[in-house]
C-alpha cells in the first residue's frame, strides 16, 4: 500500500456556523456549529439520521443551507478554483459508474480539475487498488469500491479530507491502512473530518470529537476532554448523551 | 470550463456502453435513408442530398435518447455527488455537459450526414436524380445538435433515463404527428420541428406547404435553434434552483 504524500497543502479549516436546514417543514439541521482544525483528525458522530450525511454534503456545497455558513479554508466550497485540491470527500461506496473501471473513472476527476495524468496511478496506489484498475467499477466488492472512493479522496492530495462511513466494507487490515493513512496525512497539516459509529477505532487515532443528534450539535470538542477514568470510555459518554444516563 | 468539458468527454468515452451507443446513434440516419433509397423512397423530386436526409428522423431520436439517457444517467447511476464535488460550479458543470454531449453528437452527424449522402449517390439510378447541395445537410449536423442540447437538459430536469427518454421521443415526434391539431399553429410548430426543419433545409420534395415554415427554411433552423436554447435555459434554472 503506498503511503501518503508529501506536505504541500496550505492548511484549511471546516468552519460550520449556526447551520440549519429545514426540508418540507422539518428541522434536520439545527443551528449546528463546529470547526475541524488543520492537523487534527475530527470524528463527527451521531445516531442514523442525526444529521451526520447532511451537512457533510453541506460542507461540500452538494445541499444547501436554509441559513447559516459552511467554508473550508474561509470560503465556500464551490468558490475555490480547483475545488479537488482543497477538499477531497468519500460520500458513498456507490458514486462511480458500474461500467466504468477504476482508472477511467479517477481519469475523469483528473480532467475535472485539470490534474495530472500521474496523480491518477498516485491515488489508485495510495488506495491499493493498483492491480484491479482496469476492472468495470461493478464487477468490485464494496471494500474494494470504498478504497475508490478513498482513491478519489485522495486523487487532489487535497488540504481537507471529509468521509462519511470509510470504514464500511473494509477489512482489519483496509481499515488499520485507513487509520495510518489519515493520521498520517493529519500529522502532515491536513483537515480530516470523518463520521463514523467504529467508536473503538474513533477512539485510537482521533483528536476531536463532534457528537450530533436530531440535528443539534450534543458535544464538541478535544477526544481527550469527552474520554478519561476507568468507567468513562467513548461509548459510554456517547450513549449518555444521545440515550440518556 | 476547459478542463470540464475534456472530463465530460472523457466520461462518455471511458464506458463502452455510451460509446457504443453514439456508433449507433451515427449509423441510423445513413441506414435509414439507404432503406429508402433502395425500396424506391426517394421521390422523382427529390435530389441525392434531400434523399439523403430522409432517415434524419431516426437519427434525431437516437442521438437524442443517447443524450437524453447519458444526463439523466448522472443521477441513475449515483455520480452526481462526485461530479458536483468535482465541479462544484453548477453553471460549469452544466455548460461542460451539454457542450460535451451535444458536441460528440454534432460530430456524429458530421459523420451520419456524409455516410448518408454517399450511400444514397451511389445506390440511385445515375443521373436519375440531381445532386442537390451537400452542404445543407449542415441542417442534419443542426438539428441533431438542438435534439441533444434539448435531450442533455430534460436528462437533468427529469433525473429519469426512462422519462427523458420517452419526453425526447415526444418532442421529435408530437409536431408531425398532431399537426392536424394545431390549426393555425401547424405551420409554426410542425415547421421549426427538428425533422421538418431538415427537410425544407435540404429542399426535400415530400413536404405539403402548410408544413412549411413562415419565412423559410433558415428561419425554421433559427426558430429550432432558439427553442432548444429556450429549453436549455428552462433545464439549467431547474437544475441550479433544485441543485444549486
Amino acid at each position: 500500500m503506498g503511503e501518503a504524500r508529501a506536505d504541500s497543502r496550505t492548511a484549511a479549516a471546516i468552519v460550520v456556523e449556526e447551520a440549519t436546514k429545514v426540508i418540507d417543514g422539518v428541522t434536520v439541521l439545527d443551528r449546528v456549529s463546529f470547526t475541524a482544525h488543520p492537523g487534527r483528525v475530527t470524528a463527527f458522530m451521531g445516531p442514523n439520521g442525526a444529521g451526520k450525511t447532511t451537512t457533510l454534503r453541506v460542507i461540500l456545497g452538494i445541499d444547501h443551507l436554509t441559513s447559516g455558513r459552511a467554508t473550508i479554508g474561509g470560503r465556500p466550497f464551490s468558490e475555490h478554483p480547483r475545488p479537488m485540491e482543497i477538499a477531497g470527500a468519500l460520500l458513498t461506496p456507490d458514486a462511480a459508474h458500474p461500467r466504468r473501471t477504476a482508472r477511467g473513472h479517477l481519469r475523469v476527476l483528473a480532467a475535472s480539475n485539470g490534474l495530472p495524468g500521474a496523480s491518477v496511478d498516485d491515488a489508485l496506489d495510495l488506495a491499493g487498488i493498483a492491480g484491479i484498475a482496469d476492472l468495470p467499477v461493478g464487477q468490485m466488492s464494496l471494500g474494494m469500491r470504498q478504497r475508490l472512493g478513498l482513491a478519489t479522496a485522495l486523487i487532489g492530495d487535497p488540504a481537507v479530507l471529509i468521509l462519511d462511513e470509510p470504514h464500511n466494507g473494509l477489512d482489519a487490515g483496509a481499515i488499520r491502512w485507513l487509520r495510518v493513512i489519515l493520521r498520517t496525512l493529519a500529522d502532515g497539516g491536513r483537515t480530516v473530518l470523518l463520521s463514523s459509529h467504529l467508536m473503538a477505532e474513533i477512539e485510537q487515532f482521533c483528536d476531536d470529537v463532534v457528537v450530533i443528534d436530531e440535528g443539534r450539535v450534543r458535544m464538541a470538542g478535544p477526544l481527550g476532554h469527552f474520554v478519561g477514568g476507568p468507567s468513562r470510555s467513548l461509548e459510554q459518554r456517547y450513549f449518555d448523551m444521545v440515550e440518556g444516563p | 470550463m476547459t478542463a470540464a468539458l475534456r472530463a465530460e468527454v472523457l466520461k462518455i468515452v471511458t464506458v463502452r456502453g455510451q460509446v457504443i451507443g453514439a456508433a449507433l446513434a451515427t449509423l441510423a440516419l445513413p441506414l435509414v435513408s439507404l432503406l429508402v433509397a433502395t425500396t424506391g423512397g426517394v421521390g422523382s423530386g427529390d435530389t441525392v442530398t434531400s434523399g439523403a436526409a430522409t432517415g434524419a428522423i431516426a437519427g434525431l431520436l437516437a442521438f437524442g435518447v443517447w443524450a437524453a439517457t447519458l444526463a439523466a444517467g448522472e443521477y441513475a447511476q449515483q455520480t452526481i455527488v462526485v461530479s458536483l464535488t468535482a465541479v462544484p460550479r453548477r453553471s460549469v458543470f452544466y455548460g461542460a455537459k451539454v457542450a460535451a454531449i451535444s458536441g460528440v453528437a454534432a460530430v456524429g452527424a458530421v459523420i451520419s450526414a456524409m455516410a448518408a449522402w454517399l450511400m444514397v449517390w451511389a445506390v440511385l439510378p445515375a443521373g436519375a436524380h440531381d445532386l442537390g447541395d451537400p452542404a445543407a445537410l449542415i441542417g442534419v449536423v443542426a438539428a441533431v445538435a438542438a435534439v441533444t442540447v434539448i435531450g442533455v437538459a430534460v436528462g437533468l430536469m427529469t433525473r429519469s433515463p426512462a422519462a427523458s427518454a420517452s419526453i425526447l421521443v415526444a418532442a421529435v415526434l408530437f409536431p408531425n404527428a398532431s399537426g392536424g391539431l394545431l390549426g393555425g399553429l401547424e405551420r409554426w410548430v410542425v415547421g421549426a420541428s427538428p425533422g421538418t426543419v431538415i427537410t425544407q433545409v435540404v429542399g426535400g420534395a415530400q413536404l405539403a406547404d402548410n408544413r412549411m415554415f413562415p419565412g423559410g427554411a433558415g428561419a425554421a433552423l433559427l426558430t429550432m435553434l432558439m427553442v432548444a436554447t429556450a429549453v436549455a435555459l428552462a433545464g439549467a434554472v431547474t437544475f441550479f434552483r433544485r441543485d444549486g
